[in-house]
Parts: structure tokens; C-alpha cells; sequence
């Protein structure tokens, strides 16, 4: 059995009259690269929290290798953490601030003054040393938290939002630095995140939470292309919502009708009838010339508002089902290819229509007329 | 520049200053800025006349002759030095100030540690209780001091001792006030940082917290040797008379019968010794805190320790 391997059974904490976290299932192998990922307050962090030992669970069990740690304080676990905000000792320099938990451990000062070193070139900071936390950047705070964490050799490593405080593209580099570190020494990664896309880059494997509970767990193209509930299809991406109603299901193909417009979708084995709602992302929106040939899935619709987002051009277009849709279109540098009013096409893909069922997540009538859904424009900092 | 703006007569008449400033409450607050000086001069101005005067040449307080160090240790009769009675005050302030803030601090300092981490019933109360001691007036404190150790706690007699007790009862208060605030600011991320790396509570508290504590505790402990040495009501409500008179029962005692620029001197000593261990305070609590980041300038940061 890989060491570092983390069972969630039932667990729950509850705070005065908040049930931050509602009775929870998880399984981390060891060695995963596992991110737990939702809006603020979903309870991701409590999670963490209880597995570092800072919380104690009101129920539930936290199986570490198999034991039970739920009620271990902190400085016994086997695992280590990396904080938000780093807590870096500001009265310590670099080193002290490395050298702190093999101190506890009472290892000798020869092994002390090697592993230092190691870790120190394994985040890329030797000469370092005597700098006191004050003294450096965001991003080599956020090293030497990594080293002080990973010095001990945990079995797993928490990581709480380590990337929240630094810049976008300095937290892109590190991104990369992180899942390749993880790969190089190869003990589990439990990493918290509100940020989607941090999460689809680097998991192995991912949970989207909600309201204290798991909404989906599942490696980041299924839970990205295969959302099971329109809170996941929400928070991962913008995507279009439409109400439909069921026609007939299968595994291999589904039929709904939209205001008056049958349309195919994928497949389903969940258990949905009567009214539904489909999901499409935005990239997978066609669109094409109006009047150009008919065929299936296709609604006529007006584009409604063009916006220039860089690298990719975003068009809103008003479907003649009366629904709201955005869709993705490379930026090929041939300047803005439509204007406000201009009748065309759209092109739903029948694979990349999925049908999910009403109600599910609360998803509110998110579609109405802002393209940005509330719970991810909310998890943005 | 708009045309109208200059074509409009340059007056300062009391109703266009009005005017500007309703239409600009924004500007320059210049009359804030008079007041301000006007405030800081008006508080000052008397006790630098005072000081003037411990250097008078003549045994007058109120006309000046010339400079001379006389009543410090010149004169070799009334002098701070030579006069039994003022060197006496002197000497039972600092030993009262010094026991004070040798007891106060750690009692106080624990305490805080225990009342700012103890979450659940009754911590809400306690710390409002703590806060008593800071609105109670002083002269009801030393009475009820009196009587506990004239009827209740009879083996302490009026004197160095009791005095002593009186002083630590109302100082943890502040203490405690001064670490509570760096601990809530300080959060408790450090120690659960320490707890990870596997330090035990203990461990946690040696190595992570009292190091992070340290200027608070040298705050608290400037904060509480001035406010002892200062101290006159409960000093005097639990001498024993002669000997353990202090410093501002000595001035006081000494202005109500023929003073001398002894007494001009002997304040003035206490002063001076109170701003050096102050800005001892302030030097300490910038030298710890030049790691971290500031909320504001280092005095602002200082002053927000003594925001009781």
C-alpha cells in the first residue's frame, strides 16, 4: 500500500449553528495529486483543517494509512501544512524557520544542517539562509513554507489556497514548479482552491464541494466534460443552461425539446424526466451563417453583445428559444467577426450537450442575462 | 484655470472662508492644524515652566535668577540628594515601579495568553471583568485595598509591602489589555504553524509565541512602570508614612507647606526617568517588530498597544 493514503468516512463539523461540513465520504490513494475545490464557505478549508488536526470532527472518521487520526492533536500527524498566508516565523530566518520541525524531532545537527540544504535547493533557495521571511518575495515565501513543510517527509501535504496571495502569472509558474515537485517526491497532495482552472491543471484528481458537501469527485476531464450536477457544470467554467423538457433517454442518447426545438444531446444514465435542463460550454457553441443549410441541433438566433477578451472573442447571442447563449470564438486576428443584431445560426453538437436534471445545486436562472455565473464570479478574488 | 476663477476678487473675508470651505471641506484644515499646536503647547508650557524652575539659582519657584544644579545636589541641605526625606521618596518609587513590573508582567502576561484562547462560557465575561479594574476610580480601589489588608488579610501591613500588592492589582489589567490586543492581531496562525512542524503546546508557546509576544511584553511593562511610578492615590492610602512615601506623595506633602525648587527637581527626575523608559519601550517594541508588516508607522503601531 502507497503511503499517504487518506479516508474520509461521514465526516462532519459543525460550528454553533453552521454545518460547515455535512458528513463527507472521500478516498485519496497515496501519491495523488488530490484538490479540493469550491466557493468560499463550501467547506473545503474546514477539511483541511480537520485533517491537519487544527479542527476536531463533531462525527466522522479521518482514516490516515488506515488509523484513525480524527482525534490525534496536530503535532503528532503525519502531515504537514502549507498555509495561506505562509506562516513563516517572522522571528526566524530562513533557515530557523526550515530547521524548525527537525529541531522538535531532536535530530542531530549535522542531518539538520543536510536536509536543510536539500530543501533549500529543492525550491531553488539556497543562499538564502539568513534572510528573515520579511526579506523576500511572495513567491519565495511561498518556497520556503514548501520546504518547511516537505523537510519532515510527511505523508501527505496540505496545501491551503498556497497560490491565493501571489500574482496571475507568477502563480501560473508556480503551478507548474508545484505539480512537478509532487511528482518528484511523490507523497500525497491534499490542495485546497477556489480557482478552477489552478485545480483542472494540476490534480490528478479532484472534488468540487458545495455547501459542506461533495458535489462530484473525479479526474479533471470528467468532472469538466461530464458534470453531474449544474452547481459542478457551473462552477467549473462558464456554461449555457437551457430548460428542457425530456423526450426520451438512453446511455447512448438522449432527445429533449426546447421551446418547440428538438435537439440531441449525449447520453445519460442518470434518472432524469420531465423537465431538465441542458448544458453546453461556451467553446462548444457553433456558429454559423444565417440562412446557411439546416440540420439537427440547430436554433436561429441574434447575436446580442460581442466582447474582446484577448486571446478569444465572446459572443452572446439571444436563441429564438428565448435563452441566453455564450460562445467562444478564436482570436484570429481578422478583427471583431460579428455585430449587435446580426441574425445567425447556432450549432449545439449533439456530444457536447448534456442533459442534467432541474433543481439539482440550486442553479438559479443563471442564464437570464449575465453570462457569469454567480457562485464563480463570487469565488474570484 | 477658468476665466471666472480669476476674475473673481481675491478676499478673505470671514464669509468667503466659509464659503470656500463648504464648498471644499477637503482642503487644507488649516485652523485644525492652529488648534492642534495651540492644544500641544497649552499642555506642555506648564510642565517646562516647572522644569525651569528645578534649575533656580534662589529658593524661589515662581522668579527666575539664573541656572544652577542646586536642588539636585548642590544645596547641602534641601537638595534631592542631601534631603533625607526626597531621596527616600525617590528610592521607594523605583522599588515599587520595579516590583511592580517584575510580577505585574508575568502574571499578566499568562493571564492574557489564557483569556484570549479560551473559547466557551464564561470567557466573554472574563474579559469584560478584566477590564474593571481600569474604570473602577482609583480612590475606591484604595480603600477597598486598605480595608482588605486592615481587616481580612491583616498579616500584610500598611507599607512597602502592601503598596506593592496595590500596585500589581491594577497594573495586570493594563498588561493584560496590551498582550490580549498583539495576540488577537498576531492570530493563531503561528502557533498552529509551530503544532504542524510537530512542537508541542508547550514548545509552541517557548519558541513561537513569547518571541512574537516579546513587544507587548516590553510595552506593557514601560506602560506599567510609569503608571506605578505615577501612581499617588493608592501609594498613599497604603503607606505607612515617612519612609514609604513616594514620590508624588512627597510633592504633594511638600507643596502644601513651604516648597522649595527641590520638589521642581525631584518631578522632574521622575519625568525624565518615565520618558526614557518609555522610549526604551518604543525602541524595543520597533527592534522586534522590524520584520513584520506594518498597519502604519512604528509609533502609530506603538500607540495602538496603549489603546485601552
Amino acid at each position: 500500500m502507497a503511503r499517504g493514503e487518506i479516508e474520509l468516512t461521514k465526516l462532519t463539523k459543525e460550528f454553533a449553528e453552521v454545518r460547515a461540513v455535512d458528513a463527507i465520504d472521500l478516498q485519496v490513494p497515496g501519491g495523488e495529486f488530490f484538490s479540493l475545490l469550491g466557493p468560499s464557505g463550501c467547506g473545503k478549508t474546514t477539511t483541511l483543517r480537520m485533517i491537519a488536526g487544527f479542527e476536531q470532527p463533531t462525527s466522522g472518521q479521518i482514516l490516515l494509512d488506515g488509523s484513525d487520526v480524527a482525534y490525534t492533536p496536530p503535532h503528532q500527524r503525519n502531515v504537514n501544512t502549507v498555509f495561506q498566508n505562509y506562516a513563516l516565523f517572522p522571528h526566524l530566518n530562513v533557515y530557523d524557520n526550515i530547521a524548525f520541525g527537525l529541531k522538535r524531532a531532536k535530530r542531530p545537527k549535522p542531518e539538520i544542517r543536510e536536509r536543510v540544504g536539500k530543501a533549500l535547493e529543492l525550491v531553488q533557495l539556497t543562499g538564502y539562509e539568513r534572510r528573515k521571511s520579511s526579506q523576500l518575495s511572495g513567491g519565495q515565501q511561498q518556497r520556503v513554507a514548501l520546504a518547511r513543510a516537505l523537510i519532515l517527509n510527511p505523508a501527505v501535504l496540505l496545501l491551503d489556497e498556497p497560490l491565493g496571495a501571489l500574482d496571475a502569472k507568477l502563480r501560473k509558474t508556480l503551478q507548474i514548479e508545484l505539480k512537478a515537485l509532487q511528482q518528484e517526491v511523490g507523497i500525497t497532495f491534499l490542495y485546497v482552491t477556489h480557482d478552477q482552472e489552478e485545480a483542472l491543471t494540476m490534480s490528478d484528481r479532484l472534488a468540487v464541494m458545495n455547501g459542506g458537501k461533495v458535489e462530484q469527485v473525479g479526474n479533471p476531464h470528467d468532472v469538466y466534460e461530464d458534470p453531474e450536477t449544474l452547481f459542478v457544470a457551473d462552477f467549473l467554467g462558464v456554461s449555457n443552461l437551457m430548460a428542457a423538457r425530456i423526450v426520451s433517454t438512453s446511455t447512448s442518447a438522449c432527445k429533449v425539446a426546447v421551446d418547440g426545438y428538438e435537439l440531441e444531446t449525449r447520453g445519460t444514465d442518470l434518472d432524469v424526466t420531465g423537465e431538465a435542463k441542458i448544458v453546453i460550454r461556451p467553446e462548444r457553441v457553433g456558429l454559423e451563417e444565417h440562412g446557411s443549410e439546416s440540420g439537427p441541433n440547430r436554433i436561429p438566433g441574434m447575436v446580442e453583445r460581442v466582447v474582446y477578451v484577448g486571446s478569444a472573442i465572446q459572443v452572446i447571442v439571444r436563441a429564438a428559444t428565448g435563452d441566453s447563449l455564450q460562445a467562444l470564438v478564436q482570436n484570429t486576428g481578422a478583427g471583431i467577426p460579428y455585430e449587435q443584431g446580426t441574425p445567425l445560426q447556432l450549432h449545439l453538437p449533439a456530444d457536447a450537450l448534456r442533459v442534467l436534471p432541474s433543481g439539482i445545486g440550486d442553479a438559479p436562472s443563471l442564464k437570464g442575462e449575465e453570462p457569469d455565473p454567480e457562485p464563480a464570479a463570487a469565488a474570484e478574488p | 484655470m477658468t476665466a471666472v476663477a480669476e476674475r473673481r476678487p481675491r478676499t478673505f473675508s470671514t464669509s468667503a472662508r466659509l464659503r470656500g470651505w463648504l464648498r471644499n471641506p477637503w482642503g487644507k484644515p488649516r485652523l485644525l492644524v492652529i488648534i492642534t499646536w495651540a492644544y500641544i503647547l497649552w499642555s506642555i508650557v506648564p510642565v517646562l515652566i516647572a522644569v525651569q524652575f528645578s534649575f533656580n539659582a534662589t529658593r524661589s519657584r515662581t522668579i527666575w535668577d539664573s541656572f544652577s544644579t542646586r536642588w539636585y545636589w548642590g544645596d547641602p541641605v534641601d537638595s534631592v540628594w542631601h534631603d533625607p526625606t526626597l531621596r527616600h521618596a525617590l528610592v521607594q518609587t523605583f522599588k515599587l515601579a520595579g516590583a511592580d513590573v517584575l510580577i505585574a508582567v508575568p502574571i499578566g502576561v499568562l493571564l492574557a495568553l489564557g483569556l484570549a484562547r479560551w473559547r466557551g462560557r464564561g470567557s466573554g465575561t472574563s474579559n469584560f471583568i478584566m477590564l474593571f479594574p481600569l474604570v473602577t476610580p482609583e480612590i475606591v480601589m484604595g480603600v477597598a485595598l486598605l480595608l482588605i489588608f486592615t481587616e481580612v488579610f491583616t498579616f500584610v501591613h500598611t507599607g512597602t509591602l502592601a503598596q506593592i500588592l496595590g500596585h500589581i492589582t491594577f497594573s495586570i489589567s493594563f498588561v493584560v489589555v496590551i498582550v490580549r490586543g498583539r495576540l488577537f492581531s498576531i492570530g493563531r496562525q503561528y502557533e498552529e504553524a509551530a503544532a504542524d512542524l510537530g512542537a508541542t503546546p508547550f514548545v509552541a508557546l517557548t519558541r513561537v509565541l513569547l518571541p512574537l509576544l516579546t513587544p507587548a511584553i516590553v510595552a506593557s511593562a514601560a506602560v506599567v512602570f510609569a503608571i506605578s511610578a505615577d501612581d499617588f492615590v493608592i501609594s498613599q492610602w497604603l503607606s505607612k508614612g515617612g519612609e514609604t512615601d513616594t514620590v508624588p506623595i512627597r510633592i504633594y506633602s511638600a507643596t502644601r507647606a513651604a516648597p522649595l525648587p527641590s520638589v521642581n527637581a525631584i518631578a522632574t527626575i521622575m519625568m525624565v526617568s518615565t520618558l526614557i523608559i518609555v522610549t526604551l519601550g518604543f525602541l524595543a517594541w520597533r527592534l522586534f517588530t522590524s520584520g513584520e508588516q506594518k498597519t502604519g508607522t512604528a509609533a502609530e503601531d506603538f500607540g495602538t498597544a496603549f489603546r485601552l
